[in-house]
């Protein structure tokens, strides 16, 4: 019932609203895409990546380098941007061979190596000013030529990865990653690969990641090396966080929060990553589950004292 | 043939720096289990305060030892206020010190601007020495090799000589059982976050001197402390030591034979290790 109202909210709003909230919107469901996709990880088998910003900056640069330096065309560029990112996902994998703190570590280290070599590979990349004047994504005939008809590209392919997310996380497979989550020896014990699962998880998770950074090239029209920052790494982590790990509206809930406050923020304080900070210190001393765990709270105790709304 | 051997003393001095920050975190989380992503912030606090405190006073180890006073009292009110309450959650930790490092950073770059920041140094350490076969290098990064020798014989001592050291080692393996016979084992944790706190702002100072002080080197510091204790593993002094030379020296001949990849460099020995030893060269299970 929720899900339906806030589809016809969000399949409405360019009718009722104006464009700078379209364009904040479609902003808010692309960074829920890569806050999802952290949380593929994080919500369904307890790894916490602080590098998923990677995989969204190399698709991203794949496809705007392909675009605009060589003239290929979307129908190419756009999947050989998701290819590139998802082909880091195979290499940077190899971390699942660690757990805990150290794949904490290990995933922050190689982030800031593909950050580095944005920035510092400068004849390939553009160094600080990176790609720009990234057109419209166009396909034969079929063209986008405003942020209108983007929008509903990017509603679109966001409402098609979350049904996919459904399936993938209700399948044999993902109950196999939320075993391993619960008990990764108990798991093992029961015969299960469980780190090709991770393995896979990890690469499925950047393939995500990847797809969210090519509809990010394509709605911001440039990229820099900000976009590969640790800042929007833990960004997206905490994005999944505020929201409620392990759900599929949470990281979409935590990304609009954030966004929203950001760009109401950066109006009225100077010191907005100052504000961010602070964001990140009360979520983790306050609300640990995020905002879907503490509705979750709530209405279970509005149940217990028998004045449930429902 | 020459720039080899000046490339390998870059190596070795950027690695007494690293190591100063590397030690501290590893310690910190050795002893009490703390993941401080906050140790570059608090390299870069430290760096800042000791600038200012040179610019005023004129004197450099005053600044040496105001820097790291100021991250001692700073690092003090954060582990009692903050990452007390997470408990042994790593992944709390780790969002609430990035947090913390974002503030810090935040209003560091309010109060001394966004220019790239070079703290004054003492005459006697400027200029250039010559080494054998006709070689030149600056005074201050040579000193600061020996400094940073000196602090790791002096932390070994203490850690493998001294009987705080001995408990120190033993609350690292078993913290009940060292709380159970007696010793005050929250003592210990205020002592050994203290000293990380202030090897971290000595090392701000120190770096800030050759490196600069900018928004953003808290970052870029603790990527590289990051992956000395990696290859070192969690919590081993020694593995601090040899990550510490083993990353200095990589970085040094990286920017030297590929300065576009030099970044890149470092994914090797990562890698390497995750592949043959994911818990880095002295690490243990944790």
């Amino acid at each position: 019932m929720v899900v339906i109202v806030l589809l016809a909210a969000a399949l409405a709003l360019p009718y009722y609203a104006g464009p700078f909230w379209m364009g904040l919107a479609t902003q808010i469901y692309i960074f829920g895409l890569l806050a999802l996709s952290v949380d593929l990880l994080l919500g369904n088998t307890g790894l916490f990546s602080l590098c998923h910003a990677s995989f969204f900056a190399v698709a991203a640069y794949t496809t705007a380098i392909l675009q605009v330096r060589y003239g290929v065309p979307t129908a190419l560029a756009a999947p050989a941007g998701v290819c590139a990112g998802t082909l880091l996902a195979v290499v940077f994998g190899i971390s699942v061979r660690t757990r805990g703190v150290y794949f904490i570590l290990i995933t922050i280290a190689l982030g800031f190596i593909v950050w580095g070599v944005a920035y510092r590979w400068s004849s390939f990349t553009g160094g600080d000013n990176g790609v720009t004047n990234v057109p419209f994504p166009s396909i034969g005939p079929l063209a986008i030529a405003t942020h209108f008809q983007y929008y509903y590209l990017v509603l679109a392919i966001v409402i098609l990865c979350a049904i996919g997310y459904r399936v993938l996380v209700r399948s044999p497979f993902g109950l196999g990653l939320r075993g391993i989550k619960a008990s990764e020896t108990r798991m093992r014990s029961l015969g299960y690969r469980t780190g090709l699962h991770l393995y896979v998880a990890f690469v499925l998770s950047g393939a995500l990641a990847s797809l969210a950074g090519v509809l990010y090239v394509y709605y911001n029209r440039f990229v820099n090396p900000v976009t590969g920052s640790f800042q929007i790494s833990v960004e997206a982590a905490l994005m999944a966080i505020v929201g409620g790990t392990g759900t599929i509206v949470g990281p979409f809930i935590g990304s609009g929060i954030l966004l929203g406050l950001r760009n109401w923020g950066s109006s009225f304080f100077e010191l907005h990553a100052a504000v961010m900070g602070a964001v990140f210190i009360a979520t983790v001393l306050w609300a640990p589950d995020g905002l879907v765990g503490l509705a979750r709270r709530l209405r279970a105790r509005l149940r217990a004292t028998g004045k449930d709304p429902e | 043939m020459t720039s080899a051997i000046l490339q390998a003393i870059n190596g070795i001095s950027f690695a007494a720096l690293l190591f100063l920050l590397a030690s501290g975190f590893t310690l910190s989380f050795g002893l009490m289990r703390v993941v401080n992503m906050a140790h570059g912030a608090y390299y870069l606090l430290g760096g800042y305060v000791g600038l200012t405190l040179a610019q005023r006073t004129g004197s450099f180890t005053l600044a040496i030892i105001g820097g790291g006073a100021a991250v001692v009292a700073f690092g003090y009110l954060v582990d009692r206020l903050l990452i007390r309450r997470t408990g042994e959650n790593h992944l709390a930790q780790v969002l609430l010190t990035v947090g913390v490092a974002f503030v810090v950073g935040d209003v560091a770059l309010a109060i001394w601007g966004g220019d790239n920041l070079k703290i004054p140094v003492p005459p006697f350490l400027r200029g250039a020495v010559e080494l054998p076969g006709g070689m030149y290098y600056p005074k201050y990064r040579f000193v600061l090799i020996f400094f940073g020798a000196l602090v790791a014989a002096v932390l070994w001592l203490l850690y493998r000589k001294t009987q705080i050291g001995a408990v120190v080692r033993a609350g690292v393996d078993d913290r009940e059982q060292v709380s159970a016979t007696g010793i005050n084992i929250d003592r210990l944790f205020v002592i050994t976050s203290g000293l990380a706190s202030f090897l971290a702002g000595i090392a701000g100072v120190v770096g800030g001197a050759f490196l600069t002080l900018y928004p953003g080197a808290e970052w870029e510091i603790l990527v590289y402390a990051l992956v000395v204790v990696i290859v070192g593993g969690l919590g081993s002094l020694e593995g601090a030591m040899i990550g510490a030379l083993i990353v200095g020296l990589l970085d040094a001949y990286g920017r030297w034979l590929l300065p576009e990849f030099s970044y890149f460099v470092l994914f090797g020995p990562i890698a390497l290790l995750m592949l043959f030893r994911p818990r880095g060269l002295f690490g243990t299970e944790h």
